[in-house]
């Protein structure tokens, strides 16, 4: 395939996603979401049958760093094109978001076989760091202080290293569940932090603009979720290449060989504690990242939206992507955070196609929707 | 399987997403917004309330005389600030929704009045009791028919004041609860030149009051206003006993349970207290609320809260009707109402939206057991509080 061919594959298949994206995100009415509930596995089926997956796979594979800007790129047309629609940007929003914490129980999960049930434990971690941080050190620059509450959230789950590294799997998972119930009492009981009924949180600001006000109309004007959106999808774009980064590097393979056997990487000389602790901490990191994005934009966090039920909706996002496939976790955080939103429309009936939803996405492809391919130790055509 | 692009499938897929992007929606019917919580743990509250704010929509469509065609657009916050949050935009981001009647849970409503007041959504409260929300804000959109501890102190101290009383000794536990109706109390009563002789915070777990009540009794009030929960109101009141002291013990609504009256046995007796809202059928409106309810054959019951978000969706409706299906005028006309009639009876907001005549029942202990004040031997003036 010439380069040229390869760049045009890799642009249809982005455009075609953007514009699903687009109509999963806009419509609205009762038949328009049931017309692509059923449209989207039908198109998809004929991109199947017409190989157009197949080629667009290799492509993506030749050229990877092509396909992530342009798809960055292509969120970010979308991003425009919705800029007075406040609900769809932040609903795109909330699933960069989720994302980003993803990736990180990809890494934890996909790579180095630690289950997480407390992801949103982490992102909680990060979330009320921000809400701290940022009213009590207004001079400091927010992106510092998202920084800032990434690492909060790493060093807070540092505490989880010892007992974790002591136990494995089920008990591991215990342990990690425990964690997420232990935080949300703790922030329950603590009148520092608002105590049950929450806390208000102050929106980001970088280099005095503030992203509450509205887009600034020199570039068109638009929602003041605009501003957040785009935030996400770079934080999001940059865990992403990340994520891929570690996954191709000797990292990786680490984290791999020590989930697959972790006796028999021992006897090979890996060093399987520093690799669960690295994968640990980087996917807490992720989760706090976009815990303290979530808080400024949503303006007001309490612990009742930090539940166990939100852990396991994570934790279900990486399942039903295909585990430890990086790309997955998009189209799976997009069903998990948007369907049900979708399905307002049948009120209390909702979680429950919404359930049967996911288990005929499982029934079909039982190893989620887009399974982790075979390891790649050469990239190109060259090879 | 070859590796060659089959073009006609291709066109197939561009025209089936021509067809799905090319959708747009047309304003039609007057739109109002319900959000409760529809699943979950409190689901029974939020779908009778659901169903009571879709009675008085659709008793206003089958009505000649109204203007409009009203439509009831019910979201579900799911008792979680965060899902709350995504519905309030969702709702405040539709122009064609004018009013919301929302929440039910006071941490939902907490994270989304900033939301409502960024859109200029006007909303009105229906069952989330937290004061904040209405008082912890400034802005015109918020408001609540039912009433929260501020409205039940404002009740108490008047009607402790009608019946005589001036001098109180106070005893709360450290809790929000205790703290906060202590706090309103306060306000309520020196507003309305009632005397506090002694405060005394107390832990809820704490077994002995004996302290406590010495220096109470030295301070010779006429009535303890106790604000706290059952299990410490029990041990308070079998204690003054002990120390032989007589005065009227006043709760709030946190003794208002049977369990009070197990604790205590016969010195129950005279013991008073107030809470929020009334059995919904001794609401002004509650039996005509009730026959109409039970004419639609609901598959849930009303709730305690269902007259409430009745109540509430009545009003916007009746503000539409005035002012047109404009937000900022209804805004402005809800900013204003004051005694306006309704199923919970007269409606008055203040200047936080908050309505300040919200229904407040008060409880006596007669012979064992809780009855309504204008029901008891008291009222009538056959027995008497000392």
């Amino acid at each position: 395939m010439s380069q040229l061919k390869t760049q045009l594959v890799i642009l249809i298949g982005i455009s075609l996603s953007v514009i699903a994206l687009y109509g999963f995100l806009y419509l609205e009415h009762e038949w328009e979401i049931g017309l692509l509930l059923v449209a989207l596995p039908v198109v998809i089926l004929l991109l199947k049958r017409a190989n157009m997956l197949i080629y667009y796979q290799k492509a993506a594979r030749l050229m990877p760093r092509f396909t992530l800007v342009s798809f960055v790129l292509g969120v970010l047309v979308l991003i425009l094109l919705l800029r007075h629609e406040h609900f769809a940007l932040l609903m795109l929003t909330t699933v960069l978001l989720y994302v980003t914490v993803s990736l990180g129980l990809t890494i934890q999960f996909g790579f180095a076989g630690l289950v997480n049930f407390a992801a949103i434990a982490f992102f909680g971690i990060g979330a009320y760091s921000m809400a701290v941080l940022n009213h009590y050190f207004h001079a400091v620059p927010d992106l510092l202080i998202i920084l800032f509450s990434g690492l909060t959230s790493a060093l807070l789950g540092a505490l989880l290293i010892l007992p974790i590294l002591r136990t494995r799997g089920h008990y591991a998972a215990l342990i990690t569940i425990a964690f997420g119930i232990l935080l949300r009492t703790f922030l329950e009981v603590n009148d520092v932090f608002g105590g049950p009924q929450g806390l208000k949180v102050d929106g980001l600001e970088i280099l005095g603009w503030d992203f509450a006000d509205s887009f600034p109309s020199v570039l068109g004007g638009g929602s003041f979720y605009m501003a957040y959106a785009i935030a996400a999808l770079l934080l999001a774009a940059a865990a992403y290449l990340l994520t891929r980064l570690i996954e191709a590097s000797w990292f990786g393979l680490n984290m791999d060989s020590v989930r697959l056997d972790e006796v028999a990487s021992a006897s090979f000389g890996i060093n399987a504690p520093r690799w669960k602790i690295t994968a640990f901490m980087a996917g807490n990191f992720f989760a706090g990242l976009a815990g303290a994005v979530y808080a400024a934009m949503s303006g007001f966090i309490a612990p009742a939206s930090f539940n166990f039920a939100d852990s396991l909706l994570l934790v279900s996002i990486v399942l039903l992507g295909g585990i430890g496939n990086a790309v997955a976790v998009i189209p799976a955080a997009l069903l998990i955070v948007v369907l049900p939103e979708k399905f307002q429309v049948i009120q209390e009936y909702r979680l429950l196609l919404f359930g049967i939803v996911v288990i005929l996405i499982l029934r079909f492809r039982p190893s989620g929707l887009m399974p982790r391919g075979l390891r790649q130790y050469f990239t190109g055509n060259s090879a | 399987m070859s590796d060659k692009l089959k073009l006609p499938n291709v066109f197939i897929v561009l025209i089936c997403c021509v067809f799905l992007i090319g959708c747009s929606d047309q304003p039609e019917t007057i739109k109002i917004t319900f959000i409760g919580p529809l699943t979950g743990g409190v689901s029974a509250g939020g779908l009778g309330g659901r169903n009571s704010a879709d009675l008085a929509i659709s008793l206003r469509n089958e009505s000649p005389d109204s203007n409009y065609k009203y439509e009831l657009v019910s979201l579900d916050d799911e008792c979680k600030p965060n899902i709350g949050v995504q519905v309030a935009t969702k709702a405040a981001a539709d122009k064609n929704i004018v009013a919301g009647v929302t929440h039910y849970c006071s941490a939902v409503a907490m994270g989304t009045v900033d939301v409502y007041h960024k859109f200029g959504l006007p909303v009105i409260v229906w069952g989330a009791v937290l004061p904040d929300i209405t008082y912890g804000n400034d802005h015109p959109e918020i408001h609540r028919v039912n009433g929260t501890m501020i409205n039940q102190n404002m009740v108490a101290a008047e009607f402790m004041i009608e019946q005589g009383f001036s001098k109180w000794a106070v005893i709360h536990d450290t809790t929000d609860y205790g703290k906060g109706h202590f706090k309103y109390f306060e306000k309520a009563l020196t507003e309305r030149s009632g005397t506090i002789l002694g405060t005394f915070g107390v832990n809820p777990d704490q077994q002995d009051f004996t302290a406590e009540l010495t220096k109470i009794k030295a301070l010779n009030p006429e009535v303890i206003y106790f604000g706290g929960l059952a299990p410490t109101g029990v041990r308070i009141r079998a204690q003054m006993d002990k120390l032989g002291m007589d005065q009227v013990f006043q709760g709030t609504s946190g003794i208002v349970s049977d369990a009070f009256i197990d604790g205590v046995g016969e010195l129950a007796e005279g013991v008073l207290a107030f809470r929020e809202g009334a059995p919904t059928e001794k609401l002004p409106g509650g039996k005509m609320f009730m026959q109409a309810y039970e004419a639609r054959d609901f598959n849930e019951p009303a709730e305690a809260y269902g007259a409430f978000a009745f109540a509430a969706t009545d009003l916007i409706i009746d503000v539409i009707e005035k002012v047109g299906p404009d937000r900022k005028l209804i805004r402005e006309e809800l900013n204003v109402i004051r005694e306006h009639e309704s199923i919970v009876g007269p409606i008055t907001f203040d200047s936080h939206g908050q309505n300040t005549i919200a229904l407040i029942t008060k409880y006596v202990i007669q012979d064992g057991s809780w009855v309504l004040w204008e029901d008891s031997e008291y009222a009538s003036g056959n027995r008497s509080l000392k």
